[in-house]
């Protein structure tokens, strides 16, 4: 019996293991060449599983698109999804495993910063392209020529979050700042800090914590007690939701603003009226009067079932990027070769803009000013509002 | 002055929800005599049993407790069946790992089966404001702190009055004793293991309302919270662990408001260290059961 019982154990055990395994199908085979095969690095489950579905969704979308038409010279694209957990040990380990196969020809991801800086080394050293859609911190795309990033990096945007979001449209004055204590958040609030030293904005306290907390009472009264007129919360969807909810429960009316998340609803759906009037900056919103982006997000929420924010439609840009830096390759289709023409790559405009990189491999975007009304995403200014 | 009696209510209202994990976890080792690490997952099913009460029936509080301390007692069941049952003459480290890997288990069931995404948690309550000595406490925390002292008060007078609490007591002192005193020793522990794990689960119900969002994981670093707890307490006396939930609760938030919120984790843990430096059986006098 006993025995028996064991075996069953064993079974559970290998269950549990296997459940937290990425679920990709086992299609290409191997060795063959009549396919362009890509590893997409996402967080399908996790803190950041949001987002980790939209680069699923995204990237696959793109590429059935492609294949519809013919595919590449007439090779079809194959996806294949690691779930990176948002977790940087996870993703080093599935890099790892990735560059000792030669069937991938690049990677498409990792969503966080600090994933993809964990990542950088490895790749780079395999000579294997690593595109990430997201990841934005200053360091990350000169850590070696292989590294690309098509998100604008921090240096643009904290800037234009401080100068022209807080000072410039909220009018604020005295300014509390939370950051989440990660590659992604320390970079962000350092370029803001630099920036409001030089607009002069007085920034009341600063406080940090780190990645899974939920229990922000204790930080909130502490900042309150420095008495700010509004927040700059630098995190994603989940911990902004969290922090209005708990600034609520404070009974606490201040102004709050958010760099980073994006235009996630999610923030919406786990906050409700705690985040109206919200403000948040985006490099990327979709409108009904843009025919072309609106019929794509109209697909995206068809295939996964919520409103794309600026992360999909980055992830969604980096397999026609790819695409157009394989066409351009005179010769044998080599990772060397993707890189060289990905550098290279002129003229090419995508969903969410023109995109051309210098030459650390990332690429420097406009942002607009977004305010939530009403539980809905409003567009407050054009990309102009700096001039 | 005001700022510190606001960050030590904080800590209370965190420090009682920690209690309530400790106490049911403090129950499940004095019972069984192992510890254990599904504790987490236990808090985690208790929280989503109550979101979908709340979202599919009423929002009503006692549904939600109701709801909670079924589903985690049920778990309890499970737990009792798969990790201890067959054990309890094997060396200790098999039920041990056994938990581990049926924590696994259950999160990421959780994770297929709730989906991998926060949610939103209903309130069962309004929120309000009460005025105490300059200090503003809400309502959320004043029912957390009313729900944990009356769980307790119930857990105390099952345990000290009732023939259950009785035999409870008396198989977590000596399990062959209480054989040859005529309790069904296997059926007394099951009970015990699962008012541990209902009591984990209300516990998890509470985060989820004060923190107002939900999620597959959240469980992880609540089982070593609710450990750490009953450690502090000494294992496996009820009162001691939960005073020792509420001492991490609130140095937890004191050590926020005098330092940085990115060191909360260190805080709980140093102090664990050097309380068991100083005291090593933990801050109970006595050394109960067998653990």
């Amino acid at each position: 019996m006993r025995k028996y019982l064991s075996i069953i154990m064993t079974v559970v055990l290998l269950t549990a293991l296997l459940a937290g395994c990425s679920n990709a199908p086992d299609s290409g085979g191997s060795g063959d060449s009549d396919v362009y095969k890509f590893a997409v690095f996402a967080p399908i489950t996790g803190n950041y599983a949001e987002y980790g579905k939209g680069f699923e969704v995204a990237t696959q979308m793109a590429a059935d698109e492609i294949n519809a038409e013919g595919g590449i010279d007439g090779k079809e694209i194959v996806l294949e999804v690691f779930d990176t957990k948002g977790d940087p040990k996870e993703s080093a380990d599935i890099s790892r495993r990735v560059t000792e196969n030669d069937e991938y020809l690049a990677v498409i991801g990792d969503f966080s910063s600090s994933n993809a800086m964990a990542n950088a080394p490895i790749l780079g050293e395999a000579g294997i392209v690593q595109l990430s859609p997201t990841a934005s911190h200053t360091d990350y795309a000169g850590m070696n020529e292989y590294m690309f990033s098509i998100m604008g990096r921090q240096d643009g945007e904290a800037p234009f979050f401080s100068t022209y979001l807080l000072q410039k449209y909220a009018g604020a004055e005295d300014v509390g700042v939370i950051y989440i204590n990660n590659d992604w958040g320390k970079s962000a609030y350092d370029n803001f800090m630099l920036q409001t030293e030089k607009d002069g904005l007085n920034v009341v306290s600063e406080e940090n914590y780190v990645e899974g907390e939920k229990d922000f009472t204790s930080l909130l009264t502490k900042v309150r007690d420095s008495n700010p007129d509004t927040l700059a919360l630098i995190m994603h969807a989940n911990d902004v939701a969290l922090i209005a909810n708990q600034v609520n429960q404070l009974g606490w009316d201040v102004n709050l603003t958010a760099l980073g998340p994006g235009t996630s609803m999610q923030i919406i759906e786990l906050a409700g009226e705690n985040v109206e009037r919200l403000l948040l900056s985006t490099p990327f919103f979709i409108t009904e009067e843009n025919e072309e982006a609106w019929a794509w997000s109209e697909e995206f929420k068809s295939r996964a079932g919520f409103e794309p924010t600026v992360h999909p439609a980055v992830a969604y840009d980096t397999v026609y990027l790819l695409k157009a830096a394989i066409e351009n390759i005179e010769g044998d289709v080599t990772r060397d070769a993707v890189r060289e023409e990905l550098q290279n790559l002129d003229g090419f405009v995508g969903l969410t803009g023109p995109i051309k990189f210098n030459e650390s491999g990332d690429i420097t975007r406009k942002y607009l000013i977004m305010e939530i009304e009403d539980g809905k995403f409003i567009q407050k200014t054009e990309f102009d509002y700096v001039d | 002055m005001d700022y510190y009696l606001m960050q030590l209510v904080n800590g209370l209202s965190q420090g009682a929800i920690y209690a309530l994990m400790a106490i049911g976890y403090a129950t499940i080792v004095g019972v069984v005599g192992m510890v254990t690490f599904t504790h987490g997952e236990v808090i985690m099913i208790g929280a989503y049993a109550a979101f979908y009460a709340f979202s599919f029936f009423a929002e009503n509080l006692f549904l939600g407790i109701i709801t909670s301390f079924a589903a985690s007692w049920l778990l309890g069941i499970v737990i009792y069946k798969v990790c201890y049952e067959r054990f309890f003459d094997s060396p200790r480290h098999i039920p041990l790992i056994c938990t581990i890997g049926f924590s696994m288990l259950i999160k990421n069931l959780a994770q297929i089966v709730f989906g991998p995404n926060m949610k939103a948690m209903p309130q069962p309550i309004d929120l309000g404001f009460i005025n105490v000595l300059g200090v503003r406490i809400n309502t959320i925390q004043i029912l957390i702190i009313v729900i944990v002292i009356s769980l307790s008060t119930i857990l105390y007078i099952v345990n000290s009055k009732t023939r259950w609490g009785i035999q409870l007591r008396a198989v977590s002192q000596d399990k062959k004793a209480s054989a040859l005193m005529g309790i069904n020793v296997q059926r007394t522990t099951m009970i015990g293991n699962c008012i541990g794990c209902g009591l984990g689960g209300v516990a998890g119900m509470l985060l989820a309302i004060y923190y107002q969002s939900i999620l597959p994981t959240m469980g992880g670093v609540l089982g070593l919270k609710s450990f750490i707890s009953s450690v502090l307490g000494g294992l496996t006396n009820i009162p001691a662990a939960a005073l020792g939930g509420i001492l991490i609760g609130v140095t937890e938030n004191l050590g926020t408001a005098f330092l940085s919120n990115s060191y909360r984790d260190v805080f709980a843990f140093v102090f664990l260290v050097l309380v068991l430096i100083i005291k090593p059986e933990g801050i109970s006098k006595k050394v109960g059961g067998r653990p």
